[in-house]
């Protein structure tokens, strides 16, 4: 019996020797399978938005650890007044507002930027906190970033130093629905302690709601819809007021990011365009802007073609 | 003894089975081009690989995300512009190696693999030379290919042309484990 069951067991692995080399057990296919599973859960998406900021609004995206952005903001005259026409080449040498910055990431996450508006010769610094990311698996749906920033009128006269001031806040919530389309929606908070424009019944804080979108046509470039909305009973009861609207096209060529677009509101910081936009389409009120941004990386080189 | 026998049995085919087939869970490839203005040069180590040394079936995996680039724009470009890793987040290679080496043996041996790789949701018929190693019953794999852009759908716009090369090297490396279930 013992004999019979050696003989067995010495046939069976014969067999199995014979059967492994005929077959190519285990599939490769089937372990790398096996292997891959081990990939990265919750990855961060591709990011939603091309640039920081679209046309007022700042999107969910920072600068990344150790690079500066640069940025050139233009807004021109009105196209469709007196100002416009083709003497002024539609409000072309008529520039109501540049803004001229610097953004830097110390994280990928956080970022600090400082610049200045023409509008009231107005100061800005602003700090941006990325604190969650929109992760393929949807295990996060959304990008949400937090903004805080200040702007100081260094010039004209003020009753005191903190009159100069005005804040604002921003809880920036994004999400990209597709490869070509992100939505983006922020409660904002601003804050000006000698409020814009300085007449009695202004409140010196307010809250809005901006929201924007942008639409990737080509892989080079997009559309983009911006709209803000504040919420104030000054506003809504003067009858002055417009909600800044802008409509542009981004172009990304590699390290720029080059956008064209038509607003009604004059001002590029969204403390002055937010609290003081009086311009409306409908009298002709709008104009052609420009931004330029053009990144710069501080990362050092690594030299990895030795290994 | 029956008992024993069953053990030995069992252990005799898993044992058979597994045989010559080796897996690397960390290889590293590294992509490099360059131009007069710049170079790119991006790393990853986490290929997975599976070599089966007794068919010389060779495979290849690599999560395209995984490459990290000097600049983190380039990288984001990588991604979305050119490999569009959103929607082909895999490059990978399946070959077999003509006369597989005995690697139960110490040397160095020069191999041939053809294969199919994809990278980009497109799929090319390759021959690549490269070289096993093995030393005290380790198994190394290097070989390093040229990748066209062209070959692959990988445009690359006039406007920055000349900043990216249409050829890229590519440098493989993987030491591998025999595999243990």
């Amino acid at each position: 019996m013992k004999k019979i069951f050696t003989l067995f067991v010495l046939l069976v692995a014969g067999m199995s020797v014979l059967a492994q080399q005929n077959n190519k057990t285990p599939s490769a296919d089937s372990m790398l399978n096996l292997l891959s599973s081990t990939d990265a859960q919750h990855e961060q998406i591709l990011p939603a938005f091309n640039a920081t900021r679209l046309i007022f609004s700042p999107t969910t995206e920072t600068v990344k650890k150790n690079n500066l952005n640069f940025l050139i903001i233009h807004r021109f005259g009105d196209m469709g007044t007196a100002i416009g026409g083709f003497r002024s080449f539609f409000g072309l040498d008529a520039v109501n507002d540049v803004y001229l910055g610097i953004e830097y990431g110390f994280t990928d996450n956080f970022q600090v930027s400082v610049g200045r508006n023409s509008i009231g010769q107005m100061g800005e610094t602003q700090f941006k906190w990325a604190l969650i990311h929109q992760s393929t698996d949807d295990h996060t749906p959304l990008n949400l970033t937090l903004l805080a920033g200040e702007g100081i009128r260094p010039y004209g006269s003020f009753a005191s130093f903190g009159d100069r001031l005005s804040y604002i806040g921003e809880l920036i919530i994004s999400r990209k629905f597709s490869r070509t389309f992100s939505f983006e929606l922020s409660p904002v908070y601003v804050r000006d302690n000698q409020p814009l424009p300085y007449v009695p019944g202004n409140p010196p804080g307010f809250f809005a709601l901006s929201t924007a979108f942008r639409w990737k046509v080509t892989k080079r470039m997009s559309l983009i819809a911006d709209y803000e909305h504040p919420f104030s009973s000054f506003r809504n009861n003067s009858g002055n007021f417009e909600d800044p609207i802008g409509f542009g096209a981004e172009f990304e060529t590699g390290g720029h990011v080059f956008t064209l677009n038509v607003t009604n509101a004059r001002a590029i910081s969204q403390i002055n365009s937010l609290s003081n936009s009086t311009s409306s389409y409908g009298r002709g009120q709008f104009r052609l802007g420009f931004t330029i941004s053009r990144m710069f990386d501080f990362n050092k080189k690594k030299t990895s073609n030795n290994y | 003894m029956r008992f024993t026998g069953i053990v030995l049995l069992v252990w005799m085919s898993i044992f058979q089975a597994r045989q010559g087939v080796f897996v690397c869970k960390n290889a590293h490839i590294n992509i490099f081009s360059s131009t007069p203005i710049e170079d790119i040069d991006a790393n990853s180590i986490k290929a997975v690989s599976v070599y089966n040394a007794n068919t010389g079936d060779l495979e290849f995996s690599l999560p395209v995300r995984s490459l990290h680039f000097q600049k983190s724009l380039m990288e984001e470009h990588f991604n979305e512009n050119y490999i569009e890793s959103d929607k082909f987040p895999k490059a990978t290679f399946k070959g077999k190696i003509q006369s597989p080496p005995d690697v139960s043996k110490d040397g160095t041996y020069p191999v041939i693999v053809t294969g199919d790789f994809q990278i980009h949701g497109i799929t090319r018929a390759r021959t690549i030379s490269g070289t096993i190693s093995v030393v005290n019953g380790i198994v190394t794999l290097n070989s390093e290919f040229t990748v066209k852009c062209a070959d692959h759908n990988i445009d690359i716009p006039q406007i920055v042309f000349h900043n990216i090369a249409e050829n890229i090297r590519v440098r493989v490396s993987g030491t591998y484990a025999l595999f243990k279930n």
